[in-house]
């Protein structure tokens, strides 16, 4: 952040008295034109009778809010257990393609690129849709977690492989030079660290299953969202509704991220995200 | 049903809904990008509250899932006076959402120039102009290339929310439920939407590779 900071000043020279009257202009006309904003969004609202009481006044009742929070528990556990699948979905697809065998590696370069390049949505109607005409039943826990875990995966496989490469190449050829064999230098050298520092990026990609879990409701999985959705019947309150699940998604969202950016700062790392690898 | 049955019977749509998604995704792209800009010199302007509205626009739009946008566009809005149609909604929020990430991927690319250029540009005597357009557009455009065939793709697998409200033709997504609801086509349908997406992906991947090794800047 301190170097968001610091380029975004550096490209102005300190202004003389000119420059700062007129930036203490421009100031004024913005928060002029931000409060007609707000005004207007609130105008919206309060003409559509969308500030009335009724619609806000069940969130201060805590059935409210326990209900969401049995989604929200919903939400974290497909995400939790989605994440889990993935990260060792992923560990096994990264694996299989730094291996030194063609076939393996070609299959798992494959499949990781096929992941990558599928919207989860596609994957959960496969699963929703076009398993069960082949006789197998999912229960809606799997048929949400297990897309959202694929999609996932083929992220992770890129952010360990990642992770490997940043791993000193001194690492190896020490390790070699004392005679351990290539599974035991993957095992013992190379993994251990490579772990430690695609951490950050881990959690940061916790995000991007958040936001593929909520569509759960397709499988009618109780989760956040189909919660909502049901509270939203019962109120007969959509609008506020809508708002402030879609504000506990921002919040749970912007959460995660900080925290990756925290362990990513406290270990030295980077944090390893879709838009810095290499496209599909 | 195979997957040649599924061409004869619903090659027509099928074609449809492929050039509809690749519609959507430029038309997303080139929007996102569009207000990604204006985001971005937002985020620099010398001017605080515009700076706070960018960085705030940024957290709120790369941190909400699509669909809870997508549900305020379709449902919510009519309840406050403006009603949209199913197309214009979705547009609307990968728009929204692209434009989030793509502001990002600018910030980094100016970021990544280091003070010291401009420094050295202010020093040899360029004005704020010209510093601009000589020194940090050129650059940060050139290491953005590879992030931003990246948000392409993920603004083509973002399209896929349009499989969440009814839309004619479906787009790639939707093709797999409006096939499986009108035929036993199984497997077949999430075939061919799964090698569209794919095909799609890989050939706009080799593009932004090649693109991004001609002009990539070395540091």
């Amino acid at each position: 952040m301190s170097a968001t900071v610091s380029m975004r000043d550096a490209l102005y020279e300190a202004p003389g008295p000119k420059t700062r009257r007129r930036v203490a202009i421009g100031t004024a006309i913005s928060l002029v034109a931000l409060a007609a904003l707000v005004a207007f969004v609130i105008r919206q609202f309060y003409i559509n009778d969308q500030l009335n009481p009724r619609y806000w006044s069940f969130f201060a009742r805590w059935t409210t809010w326990r209900f969401l929070l049995t989604g929200l528990m919903g939400t974290v556990r497909v995400a939790l257990m989605a994440g889990v699948l993935a990260i060792f979905l992923g560990l096994l697809l990264m694996l299989g393609r730094i291996s030194s065998n063609k076939v393996l590696s070609t299959v798992c370069h494959v499949i990781t690129d096929l992941f990558r390049s599928l919207p989860s949505l596609l994957l959960i109607y496969f699963f929703f849709l076009v398993i069960p005409r082949y006789g197998l039943k999912m229960p809606s826990f799997w048929m949400i977690t297990v897309p959202v875990a694929l999609a996932a995966s083929g992220v992770l496989a890129e952010v360990f492989r990642a992770g490997v490469n940043a791993v000193p190449k001194g690492q190896t050829e020490a390790a070699m030079s004392l005679g351990m064999t290539h599974g035991k230098i993957t095992r013992k050298i190379v993994l251990p660290q490579a772990l430690r520092i695609v951490i950050p990026s881990l959690v940061s990609q916790l995000v991007v299953v958040v936001k593929d879990t909520t569509v759960a409701y397709v499988v009618s999985y109780p989760d956040l969202m189909q919660n909502a959705r049901v509270l939203i019947s019962n109120y007969d309150a959509l609008v506020s509704m809508y708002f402030v699940v879609a504000l506990i998604y921002i919040a749970i969202n912007y959460a995660t991220n900080r925290f990756s950016i925290y362990l990513a700062h406290r270990s030295g790392s980077k944090i390893i995200s879709r838009t810095e690898e290499n496209p599909v | 049903m195979g997957v040649a049955e599924v061409f004869t019977e619903f090659g027509d749509i099928y074609l449809q809904s492929v050039l509809s998604t690749w519609l959507m995704t430029a038309v997303c792209f080139a929007g996102g990008l569009t207000l990604g800009i204006i985001i971005t010199v937002l985020r620099v302007s010398p001017i605080k509250p515009l700076r706070t509205v960018g960085d705030v626009y940024v957290q709120l739009f790369r941190n909400i899932p699509t669909v809870s946008l997508l549900v305020i566009f379709v449902y919510a809005l009519p309840y406050l006076g403006a009603t949209l149609p199913y197309r214009t909604c979705l547009l609307a929020c990968v728009i929204l959402i692209v434009s989030a990430f793509a502001s990002e991927n600018f910030m980094s690319g100016i970021n990544a120039i280091g003070v010291g250029q401009i420094e050295a540009a202010r020093s040899v005597g360029l004005s704020f102009t010209q510093i601009i357009r000589l020194v940090v557009i050129p650059q940060s455009l050139r290491t953005t290339v590879l992030p931003m065939t990246n948000l392409l793709i993920a603004t083509l697998l973002t399209t896929a929310m349009g499989s969440q409200v009814p839309l004619t033709p479906p787009e790639l997504t939707g093709m797999v439920n409006y096939v499986n609801s009108r035929s036993v086509a199984g497997i077949s349908a999430f075939v061919v939407s799964a090698i569209c997406y794919a095909g799609t992906s890989v050939v706009l991947g080799f593009l932004g590779n090649r693109l991004d090794k001609k002009v990539r800047i070395l540091r």
